[in-house]
């Protein structure tokens, strides 16, 4: 279907540009039902194009050497993808809260961010289709957005539990979850996430054990992998300090791990783009 | 269409008065019942809640309706209240103000608690009870359906139900539900067995509040308490054990002291490992030392006064309604008296024809008899003359009738045509 073609990445950055300012406008206006109905409409269509948008460019490259998603193009928007799904069911699970104020600038900074890298390096369809090299995208995809919604949720904590001390919480416009399904959610992640990444790094090390018939090995010095190694340290390390050591239980401790899972992350894929990770190119 | 409203409210009377005025639930239909023996022709509704007892009384015709001082007497020998006392305590209002009044209470302008949502059903429940008390009521349908619709109106219309102004249901439904998720799982600790703190629980357990424990210096009074709320009791010894377990600790007792200070709460907060711990001091004095928030992390410790600011920023919120309230009632006010006015005349128009249609038919009948051969064609020539002829005399004393019951006059009928057009040709 020609219509299909012609869904860009424009009309979903819009739609959820639009959803955006919605939520902003929720902080200083009266509640209204129009503006929840442009919400969750927008939501919903920016959703479904970004969904059409994904699966029509994956279609259109399948059988070529170079597989789209597997690019940074299409692995930010992949990425973006699964945290605008997270926000929907953030919307309908907390319907009055303002999540969206701290997911979807994610959302569209990962959009803006796939864009301006391009489409340039992909990875290699071989490398791509081999079951290691496939857990260890969707691994590593999957544990980069829970971080990201990790990281949501600490931030969304710390502001609440901040509110909460400084006794001006009201009954106001500017709504969050509870403070407790916070801390749950803040805790969750941190666990998903650890699990994801190192689910990751393990299929990381396999694959370049195992090797490719396209011969790339990635040498074990380099920074990509022990970055990983760290990351996936900390996350472990962090998981297992907030059930053992009990003062770190306090749920700003571990909103505050959660953060610096987060920044550990962006540093992770920083060096892992300028390494040219995952590039088809042997480093 | 006459009404008259006769009572006391918070307004003008203190809770000792109302007390002595109010009635009962079952002591209602046997006052209307002696009502009902004294003034036959009229309709009435008692309102009793705890902040108001109202007397409504409707009547078709002005003569039949009580005085002011005929139901102030009603009451007096009702109540064995001397007949001064309650003369110069009670409100009377009449016509437009009436239903204006019946309009303001019932959708909580008047109430106690502007917006408050029991006022409703309390009007609904004394006129149900009105119409159980007489078998044939129409102006109390008519009159307390508007006030129902009315009520409605304001309520889908503009916001003044909207946030929680007493302290309890602010601390709950407010405060605590941006903290917890859930309340069922939680160990909630309740110290002093008292109003607040049974007003607090009752809150709580419309959440979903499960493991409730109360604890108190008089023993007997947690029991009682904890024995409405499906709980239990701690002695108020064991009052530093139980905050090692408790999620939740609603505060209530009459101490002149502080009953936990800050060094007695390091060990507890340890004993706890550092969980997340609300505590609701609703006690005057405090009875937990406001350190305690400022040095544990994880303890969120609100004091009535903090509650008391939202429940005034709340307040402000449901007064910036008010206008548009007002103005509903306002609105319906005037309609519900040109539908009266409307019906009253309506009425008279139709006996009016009526009467003049009975003339007509009468003298036609009359001369047709006295007429010796008449075509058809020529008989219906008469009638239809004799029918035009009344038709014009009535149509312009009609039009003014349907004219002046147009107007925006605040009156339930329109009196000075209409009762001039009942006595010209002598009307029922």
């Amino acid at each position: 279907m020609n219509w299909l073609a012609k869904i860009s990445i424009t009309c979903f950055a819009a739609s959820y540009l639009v959803v955006l300012v919605v939520e902003l406008l929720r902080v200083w206006m009266h509640r209204s039902t129009v503006r929840s109905t442009i919400k969750v409409g927008f939501a919903i269509a920016g959703f479904f194009a970004h969904t059409v948008f994904l699966a029509y460019q994956t279609n259109l490259t399948f059988d070529q050497s170079g597989l789209w998603l597997g690019s940074w193009f299409g692995w930010s928007l992949a990425g973006a993808w699964l945290l605008a799904a997270a926000y929907l069911w953030l919307v309908w699970q907390k319907f009055n809260s303002n999540v969206g104020l701290f997911i979807l600038p994610i959302v569209l900074g990962l959009i803006g961010w796939g864009t301006w890298i391009g489409n340039e390096t992909q990875f290699t369809a071989v490398r791509e289709k081999s079951i290691w090299g496939m857990v260890h995208g969707i691994s590593l995809l999957v544990g980069t957005v829970v971080v990201a919604l990790g990281f949501v949720f600490g931030v969304m904590y710390l502001i609440h539990a901040r509110r909460l001390k400084s006794k001006s919480v009201s009954s106001g416009q500017f709504r969050l979850p509870s403070l407790e399904w916070l801390h749950v959610n803040t805790e969750r992640s941190l666990i998903v996430s650890a699990c994801c990444l190192g689910l990751g790094l393990l299929s990381g090390i396999a694959l370049n054990l195992t090797g490719t018939s396209d011969g790339i090995k990635i040498p074990w010095v380099n920074p990509v992998i022990w970055s990983s190694a760290a990351l996936f340290g900390w996350l472990l390390f962090s998981c297992v300090g907030s059930k053992l050591y009990q003062p770190s239980r306090s749920g700003r401790k571990v909103a505050m791990l959660v953060l610096f899972s987060f920044l550990f992350l962006v540093i992770e894929l920083g060096i892992a783009w300028i390494f040219g990770h995952g590039t088809g190119v042997s480093p | 269409m006459n009404m008259l409203v006769v009572g006391c409210s918070h307004h003008v009377v203190d809770a000792a008065f109302r007390e002595r005025v109010a009635f009962a639930p079952d002591q209602i239909s046997d006052f209307l019942d002696s009502y009902y023996q004294r003034y036959p022709k009229t309709e009435a509704v008692l309102l009793s809640t705890c902040n108001r007892t109202e007397l409504y009384v409707l009547s078709e015709k002005g003569e039949a309706a009580p005085s002011r001082h005929e139901l102030v007497e009603l009451l007096s020998a009702r109540h064995d209240i001397p007949m001064e006392e309650l003369d110069s305590a009670l409100y009377a209002h009449r016509g437009e103000d009436a239903v204006s009044h019946l309009f303001n209470v019932s959708s909580s302008l008047d109430s106690m608690v502007v917006g408050e949502s029991q006022i409703i059903s309390q009007v609904k429940q004394a006129y149900e009870t009105a119409v159980g008390a007489r078998p044939k009521t129409p102006l109390i349908h008519r009159t307390f359906d508007a006030a129902i619709r009315v009520a409605k109106r304001v309520s889908t219309e503009t916001k003044i139900h909207e946030n929680r102004i007493s302290v309890p249901s602010v601390a709950i439904n407010v405060l605590a539900k941006q903290i917890f998720e859930r309340f069922d799982n939680k160990n909630i600790l309740v110290l002093g067995a008292g109003e607040m703190a049974e007003e607090t629980l009752t809150y709580l357990k419309a959440a979903g509040a499960q493991k409730i424990t109360v604890a108190n210096r008089t023993p007997e009074r947690a029991a009682t308490l904890a024995g409405k709320f499906s709980g239990q009791t701690a002695p108020w010894e064991e009052l530093i054990d139980q905050l090692k377990s408790a999620d939740f600790v609603v505060s209530t007792t009459g101490a002149k002291e502080p009953i936990v200070d800050a060094a007695q709460f390091g060990p507890v907060m340890k004993a706890r490992g550092y969980k997340m711990l609300f505590v609701l001091d609703l006690a005057i004095p405090r009875d937990f030392d406001e350190k305690i928030g400022k040095q544990f992390d994880n303890v969120y410790l609100y004091s009535l006064d903090d509650l008391q600011r939202e429940c005034e920023r709340n307040m402000n919120s449901r007064k910036s309604q008010w206008p548009k309230a007002r103005s509903i009632v306002s609105a319906e006010t005037e309609s519900f008296f040109r539908d009266s006015r409307r019906r009253a005349s309506g009425s008279t128009i139709a006996q009016l024809k009526q009467q003049a249609n009975a003339i007509k038919d009468d003298e036609l009948k009359r001369l047709l008899n006295r007429l010796d051969s008449v075509s058809d064609k020529d008989r219906e020539q008469i009638e239809k003359a004799f029918h035009r002829v009344v038709n014009k005399l009535l149509h312009p004393p009609l039009e003014s009738i349907r004219e002046e019951s147009a107007t925006e006059d605040a009156s339930t009928e329109p009196v000075g045509l209409l009762d001039a057009m009942r006595r010209l040709f002598k009307l029922d």
